[in-house]
This record gives structure tokens, sequence and C-alpha cells, in this order.
């Protein structure tokens, strides 16, 4: 018995070890190594030393402008970006939500910005939001006149926001759609017919049915949009590249930028290792923040 | 039993990806006799550049060394200053790099360049066969790091048809010219004059042409200079054209509009500051469109452009020194020099100047406008000091500082990295 | 009474439709006028009125993507590390989740755990030490490197993922095979991995589609042209002077298509493998 016992933790090891070592190598190493990086003046150069000092990189951060604006502006995206993917996403998910024709076509065309690339989609909002020419602001002006000129969209920091926003809420409404709708389906069919019937009262059923049922699953899709949002690079990268003078500047563009442009590796390491912090806290909070009312009933 | 077939094919196919995958690399080891030397450029693949270098230039040089390849890897010039520095962390800079001569002293400074005159034996004489103000920019504490490879300048180029059009009959001569010619294109809905960014290259031959300068001459204080009476005013000139909606907004936004190439060849803009590249660019990718060329309307300081152009550097981490040696001496020689002429590259080359205008007459501007012009600020610190100029003088544009705020600040911020 | 109860559920059902159907053509208008630029000559591209049916449609762009612009280069390129990838991540992702989800050994829980880290922070905040560690193992610049870091980068979720399938299957007809003597090895490769295929299939195509897509990382490590992948080539379209529209459509309706088509085909594993997660969590 004791033999195979270690037969069994021997053959554990051997299913583990190769997957694990790459692992480890490729995503834990480096976690551990942007800590020490951050905590010099790093060179890259050959031939070059490079000078510990601390947390020198970390109070940088604290007094540099751009650090501030980068965490305002990624913490816009997400305002703007995880309610509006989880009310359109759950709408969607509601109404997908019963016998109707062509459901999986339905389905599956809003899904299709899901899986496009993010490079293909950055270059195509850039363009329908170019000033003179642009599809959105002929739609605006010159055939809805919503707008009494063309707008400058990417040439202020808000409006930029916006764009990217707006680009980030439509390529993700098919994900959260497609768990809701997964979600829901767990839900017992006949109570939430009873509900679709019932118009007038049918907000109230949702949130007595099918709301509790469903809020762990809306606390998983919160937390996985929230890292998501700290994670918008390539839309940024693309659209804005943090211009105009640094007005959209995302903490990843500015990390990237501080490394790859200004080759200041201990500086950048700080900011994504702050930023890894960060997704942690939140994670972690916001899972037990959703847990209790489940715990409590 | 399926299930080990389908192993069998996925292993297959990951072969052939495999393969497929790395058949480009293998292309440069095959040959253990030749060897390849690696150049980076910036040449526009919009235009022909590229295609003379690859079809003409590089063939040519391999015929004439056999043993060596040229492998030419043109990366977008928006892209090029990162994927250098990318380069330098990574160690995996190529042997020689076309490099833009604002950045040559920076590169120097990190020490991955290899200085020339001790290098090549022959350094002298090549150095006596170029121009001057385009070697100059290769030198670097003490050492020459590049060879120049091309030089150019800004002068206004238009659109005579579209300028017609906006009602406006010859190009303006002086900067009271440009401001009225500027409210009467207005006025028949186009705009008189592009311009696609505030960084010194866009915003510097206004400041020069108004008198002003944005260093000392020493270049160890901007304050006093960038934000002198002369330059506010230069700059202030500007902010009123595109506040009155006379300037298009892609000067605060180069991606939020019309380029002014589309935007010239669509008649909407009649005039930019361009180089001698945009001729050939527009022969090639806007057949229909005729395009002229003047110097810059000239303010109390006369008409003075910027200085534009390209530095040849080889690195120190190549593996063949020689060869990236030869390589250069071709680029230098005047049938490189002529055949990049034809493309929209100014030569540097001494000789060359006479049959310049034999080759393209708008050349005849260029060397004219190119006798008064400027250079940027030579220094390893100028990449950080255009963004602060460039972030500075948006500001003005945007509104968010008045002019002489904003010129001030750069002025003190520019102060602390000529330190 | 029950005819007044029919027509309105008729009216809800319309009104249902009608909703969506707006929110399909806001999700399908982008993709239509991308494939509309492509076939526009460059001249037209920012024409106004914008026109979602080109008049004089051409394939210019296509022809120019696919042959002066080395698209079919790139293309192999990004379908042999997204090849290698997937293979590698599913073999290696789906032994660990199988340690994991059937084999009791010290130090399971805190490997586990550390997995979960993984998963949790974002790949990219780690480029900067990943850059070096690619660097100092000499994989910069290299395909082999992408297929390293990318498969890396990927057997946290699928080991997550596969875990949980695994853990479905009844342990009754792994038990059933111990009594007749087959070992782990046997039991992974004759019953565990055979019965997990909409499994396998599943986080397969999550790793094709991560790698197919990665851009920034192959944008930092790749110089060489001839290894660039189709995410950075497009980018890579936007010239100095104009971007050609038109060609940069061209390209990405040539690299979007296939994922498109990869996705109508495996819905239901793309589908089960999202919500494996979530309803789990």
């Amino acid at each position: 018995m004791q033999a195979s016992k270690r037969k069994e933790t021997l053959a554990a090891y051997t299913f583990l070890a190769p997957g694990f070592v790459l692992f480890a190598l490729v995503v834990l190493y480096p976690i551990a190594r942007a800590f020490q990086i951050s905590l010099y003046h790093w060179s890259i150069v050959p031939g070059t030393t490079s000078q510990y000092i601390g947390l020198g990189n970390y109070t940088h951060a604290l007094h540099d402008p751009i650090f501030w604006r980068a965490l305002e502006n990624t913490g816009a995206y997400m305002v703007f970006t995880v309610p509006a993917q989880i009310v359109l996403g759950m709408t969607v998910a509601v109404l997908l939500d019963a016998r109707m024709p062509a459901r999986g076509l339905y389905r599956t065309l809003y899904y299709l910005p899901v899986v496009t690339s993010w490079v293909v989609v950055s270059l195509l909002f850039r363009y329908m939001f170019i000033t003179d020419g642009g599809l959105i602001n002929f739609v605006l002006h010159d055939k809805l006149h919503l707008v009494g000129h063309n707008i400058e969209w990417l040439s202020h920091r808000w409006s930029a926001l916006a764009v990217i926003s707006i680009l980030g809420i439509w390529k993700g409404i098919g994900w959260s759609m497609v768990i809701f709708l997964a979600a829901l389906q767990t839900v017992p069919r006949e109570l939430k017919e009873a509900a679709a019937v019932d118009g007038a009262r049918a907000w109230a059923r949702f949130r007595a049915v099918s709301l509790p049922a469903i809020l762990p699953v809306i606390a998983f899709v919160t937390v996985m949009l929230v890292i998501g949002g700290f994670n918008v690079f390539i839309s940024v990268f693309l659209i804005t590249n943090g211009g105009p003078l640094d007005e959209t500047q995302v903490l990843l563009t500015y990390m990237y930028r501080q490394a790859f442009s200004f080759l200041d590796f201990g500086y950048g390491s700080s900011l994504s290792f702050t930023l890894t912090l960060i997704v942690f806290a939140l994670s972690i909070a916001q899972l037990r923040l959703f847990r209790r009312p489940k715990d409590a009933a | 039993m399926r299930f080990r077939w389908t192993i069998l094919a996925l292993g297959l196919i990951v072969a052939v990806a495999t393969m497929a995958a790395t058949a480009g690399a293998r292309v440069t080891t095959t040959h253990a006799k030749t060897t390849t030397i690696t150049f980076w450029d910036a040449y526009s693949s919009d235009g022909p550049e590229v295609k003379r270098l690859e079809k003409v230039l590089i063939p040519q040089f391999e015929k004439e060394h056999p043993g060596i390849k040229v492998k030419d890897v043109t990366i977008p010039y928006d892209s090029l200053h990162q994927k250098l520095i990318t380069a330098v962390a990574g160690s995996q800079l190529p042997d020689l790099v076309r490099s833009d001569i604002i950045w040559v002293p920076e590169l120097a400074n990190l020490g991955v360049l290899q200085p020339l005159d001790t290098t090549l034996p022959d350094f002298k004489s090549i150095k006596s066969k170029v121009f001057t103000g385009p070697l100059a920019t290769n030198f670097w504490k003490g050492h020459y790091y590049g060879l120049p490879l091309d030089t150019n300048t800004r002068i206004w180029v238009y659109n005579p048809i579209a300028m017609q059009a906006a009602g406006v009959s010859a190009p303006p001569k002086t900067f009271a010219q440009l401001q009225s010619d500027s409210a009467t294109a207005k006025g028949k809905g186009a705009y008189l004059y592009a311009e696609s960014g505030t960084s010194c290259w866009n915003i510097c031959p206004w400041i020069w042409s108004n008198g002003g300068s944005i260093t000392n001459g020493t270049y160890t204080k901007a304050t006093g200079f960038l934000n002198g009476p002369k330059a506010v005013q230069a700059v202030q000139m500007l902010v009123n054209l595109y506040k009155a909606g006379q300037m298009p907004n892609i000067v605060v936004d180069s991606n939020g509009g019309l380029g002014t190439y589309d935007g010239i060849a669509q008649k909407k803009y009649t005039s930019m500051l361009d180089g001698p590249w945009s001729f050939s660019i527009f022969a090639s990718a806007y057949k229909n469109t005729q395009l002229a060329g003047t110097t810059v309307p000239a303010g109390p300081g006369g008409s003075v452009s910027v200085v534009g152009g390209e530095d040849i550097v080889m690195t120190k981490s190549s593996k063949n020194k020689t060869a990236a040696a030869e390589f250069m001496r071709f680029m230098l020689h005047s049938f490189a020099q002529t055949q990049m002429a034809r493309a929209g590259q100014m030569p540097v080359l001494k000789s060359s100047t006479k049959s310049l205008v034999k080759i393209h007459p708008y050349y005849a501007t260029y060397l004219k406008q190119i006798a008064t012009a400027k250079p940027r600020t030579p220094t390893p610190k100028w990449p950080q000091i255009d963004q602060v100029f460039q972030t500075q003088v948006a500001k003005a544009f945007t509104g968010s500082e008045t002019v002489q705020q904003a010129l001030t600040d750069a002025a003190q911020q520019v102060d602390g990295l000529l330190k | 009474m029950v005819t007044g109860s029919a027509s309105r559920t008729r009216a809800i059902l319309g009104v249902r439709i009608l909703i969506l159907s707006v929110g399909v053509f806001l999700m399908i208008v982008p993709f239509a006028y991308m494939f509309a630029t492509s076939l526009k000559p460059n001249a037209l591209v920012l024409e106004i009125p914008p026109k979602l049916i080109p008049h004089h449609p051409t394939t210019a762009n296509y022809t120019d993507a696919w042959t002066s612009n080395k698209f079919g280069r790139y293309f192999l390129n990004s379908l042999g590390v997204a090849i290698a990838t997937t293979f590698f991540s599913v073999w290696l992702s789906s032994m660990m989740a199988y340690a994991f989800a059937r084999f009791s050994f010290p130090g399971r829980r805190i490997l586990f755990g550390l997995l979960l880290i993984g998963l949790m922070v974002p790949t990219m905040m780690l480029i900067i030490p990943q850059f070096i560690l690619a660097k100092n193992l000499g994989m910069l610049d290299s395909l082999t490197g992408l297929v390293f870091f990318y498969t890396g980068g990927t057997l946290a979720l699928n080991t997550f993922l596969l875990r949980s399938f695994f853990q479905d299957i009844p342990r009754e007809l792994e038990e059933a095979m111990v009594v007749d003597g087959a070992g782990p090895w046997k039991r992974y490769l004759k019953l565990v991995l055979p019965l997990s295929r909409p499994a396998l299939a599943t986080v397969g195509i999550f790793s094709f589609l991560a790698s197919w897509d990665e851009f920034v990382w192959a944008l930092t490590v790749i110089n060489d042209p001839n290894k660039r992948t189709l995410p950075i080539a497009i980018s890579l379209f936007q010239g100095e002077h104009s971007t050609s529209w038109g060609l940069v459509f061209a390209a990405s309706t040539i690299a979007v298509v296939p994922v498109l088509l990869a996705f109508v085909i495996f819905q239901r594993q793309f589908v089960s493998g999202l919500t494996t997660g979530a309803l789990k969590a």
C-alpha cells in the first residue's frame, strides 16, 4: 500500500513537471523578477551596471503626474466599460433566454467581436472615428444633424477615451452575454416563463427569481472584466498611443513606453508590479463582497 | 484507434507548420560562405524609395561584392525609434541603421555605435567628399559615429489647382500673406496650410523665420529663447490660424483626420511644408495631383527651414564590420546617391549638387532653402526635448495654456534636460 | 382572453426580436464597413458619403497584400506558431490537469494556488521580465521563442479548465482500469484523453486564438520581417504620410475570416469552455 502510494505521487509529479516547470519559468519567475527589477535603476545596455535604489521607482511614480493621469484613465475606462458590459450583456442574455427563431444565429453574431483580433478592431475603430470622412461623424453630423460640426474624437482626452471605451464595450458584450445566458439556463424555465408573460412584473420576477441564482456568476464576470479593464493596452496603443500629450495614457501604455522607448526598465517594472498588486487586491475584495449575501442566505 | 490517428495527424501538422515557420530563418544560414549584413531603415514604401533600394541598389552591391548579402528591413518611421531602443535592450541591433540625424547622439551616448573615424581607414577621404552640415550630425564627444546618407529640408509644397480653387492666386511669400490667404481659403471651404504635428520639425521653421530660437548658441539654455517674444509670436500666429478654423486639427492629433497627403490630393488642403520625397510619393501614389514648391513664407528673420536627413551608422555589436563598411561606402558613392536622388532623397556628396537640378527641377528650391536652414539641437536628450516641445506647443493649440505659459514651461523643462 | 394573451406573447416576441436586431446591426456594421473599405481603390477610402457597398469594387488590395507585401509568409508564420502553441499547450496542460484532478500528493494545494495566481496576472504585466528572460535564453527574434512564451502563458487557464472537466469523469471507469492493472499513463492516454475530446477541443481553440491574435509580445521581440506574424504585419501597414486603409482592411479580413469560420464551426466547444470557468467559480 505504502509503495503504491509512493508510486502514485511519483506519477503525479511526472505528469505535472514539464508543464509546471515551463509555467514557473515563463509566469511565476517573471512575477518575482518584476519586483526585483523595480528596486533598481535597471541598466539594460550591455556593459553597464544597475543601481539599487530601493523603493525609488515607486516614490517616483507617486510624484509623476502622468502616472496619476494614467491611473485615472484606467479607472475611467473601467467605470465606462464594466457596468455597461454587464448591463448590456445581461439584457441581451435575458432577451435571448426564450423560445424564439434564429436564437443561435443571434448569439453567434453578438459574439463575433469577441473572437476578432484586438489589432483589427482597434484599427477599424480608429478609421471609423476619423474626423473628416469617418463613418461616425458622417452619421452624427451629415445624416442625423445631431452635432453642428465634425467631432475631433481623437484630439481630446475624454472623447478619445470614449472611443476606446465604446470599442471595449462593443467587443465585450458578447462575452458576458454568453456566460449570463448559460447561467440563466440553469434557472428553472417555468419560473422565468411566468415572468416573461407577466410583463409588468417581469423586472420584479427577474430580481426575485433569476438574479439571486446567478449572483455568483455576476461576481465572476465582474472580476474578470475588472482585470480585463486593467489590461487595456492594444486599443489605446493603436488608436491614440497615449496621445494627444499623454492625455489618454493608461497604465500599461505608459509602462510600455517607459521600458521600450526610454529604456527605463526599473520604472516600467514598478508600474506593472503596482498594477499586479491592485489587480490581486481588487479580485479578492470583489470575490469576498459578492459571496457574502450567498453565505448569509 | 481513431484517436491515435488524430495525434499522428496533429504531430504531422505541427512538424510541417514549424518547418514553414522556421524556413525563413534558415535561408540566411544555409550559405555558410556568404556574409549577410542587416540594414534597418525607414525608407518610405509609399513611394519609390524602398523599390530603388531593393531592386536597384542592393542587387548592384551584391553583384559588385560577391559573398556579401544585404538584408533590408524597412520599418515605418513612427515605429523605428522604439524598435531601435528595444533592440538596444535586447542586444538585437542590426549591422547598419539608417538613422534619423536626431537619434545619432542618443544612440552614440548609449554606447551601441561604432566610432567610424577610428574604424574606417579611409574615413578622412570620405569625410572630405560630403557636406559639413550633415556630417556634423554624426559627431558626438570627439568621434564621428556615422556618415551622412541624405539631407533634406522642408519647403512650401502646394497643389496649385487646389490653391486656385481656394481663391488664392499664388503661394504666400510672407507671414502677412499667409494669414490673409488662410482666411481667403477658409471662405472657400478649404485649408490653406495643413501641418501634421507640433514637434520641432513641424513648428521650428516658423519660429526661426520669425527671428526666434530654441536655445542659446551653445545649446545649454532654453529659457529666454524658446519662450522669448519672437518664438511666442510665431507660435501665436499659428495658434490664431488654428483657432480661426484655418488650419485642420491634424496639427494636434495627426491620427484624427485627413493626412496632409490625402488632404492635398483631395483639394481639402492646398499646402504643407515637406521634404523632396513628397514629390516622388505623389508621382507614384497620387498620379492625378501635380505638386509645386516654393520657399517657406518669410518672416522678420527671413525664410528659415529645418534641416532633416538621415545618417548611416554601424553598430558595435555588428559581427560583419568589414562587409558593413563596404555597404556604407557603396551608399555614399555617387551611383547610389544619384539613384536615391531620383527617389526624392537629397544627396550629401558635394559633387552631386550640380547634376541635382537636372534630376528634378524641384531640387532647386530645396537647395536654396537648405542654404539657410537650421539643425535641431544635437544632444542625446533630443527625443525627450522634442517630446516636451511637442506636448507644450500642442497645449497652446488646444488652448489649455496660453502660448506664453506653454513655452515658458517648455523652456524650463528643456533647461533641465540640457543640464 | 386566451387570444389576447397569445397576441401579447407575440407582441413581446416582436419587441424582443426588434431590440435584438438593432443590437446585432450595431455589432455587424463595423465588419461590413471594414469589408467594404477593403474592396475600395485607395483614393476612395475616405469618401463622403461613406459607402457600405462600393461602386467599383476591386480585389486589388487583396492581391497587393498577398503578393507584394509577403502576406502569405506572415499567414504561414501565424499559422505555424498557433498550431505549435496549441499542440504543446494542450499536451502539457492536460497532463497537469490530470495530476490535479486525480492524484493527491504533497504540495498539491500550493501548486494549484500558484496556478491560480498565474490565471489572475495579465500577461502584459510581465512583459519586462519576460523580455529579459527571452534575451538570456536567446529567444528574441525567433518563432520558437514565440511558441515557448505563448505556451507558457496559456497553461494556467487550460489546466484550470481541463481539471474541472476531468473531475467530472466518473471515477468508477478509472477504478475498473486499475483493477485490470492499468497504470496512470495508460489511464491518461486510453481513458481520460479520449473521453475529454470536447474539452481538449475547447482549450485547443482558446490556445489557437490567443496565439493567432497575440500582438504586443510579437511586436516587441520580432525584428526580422520574415518572422512577422499577421497582427504585427497589419499594424505596420500604416504609412508615414498616409495609411493605406484599403490594404490594412484587406489584410485584416484575411486574418479575421479563418477565426470567424473556426468559431462558427466549433461554437459549442467554445461556449462550454467559457462557461465552465464561470459556472464553477
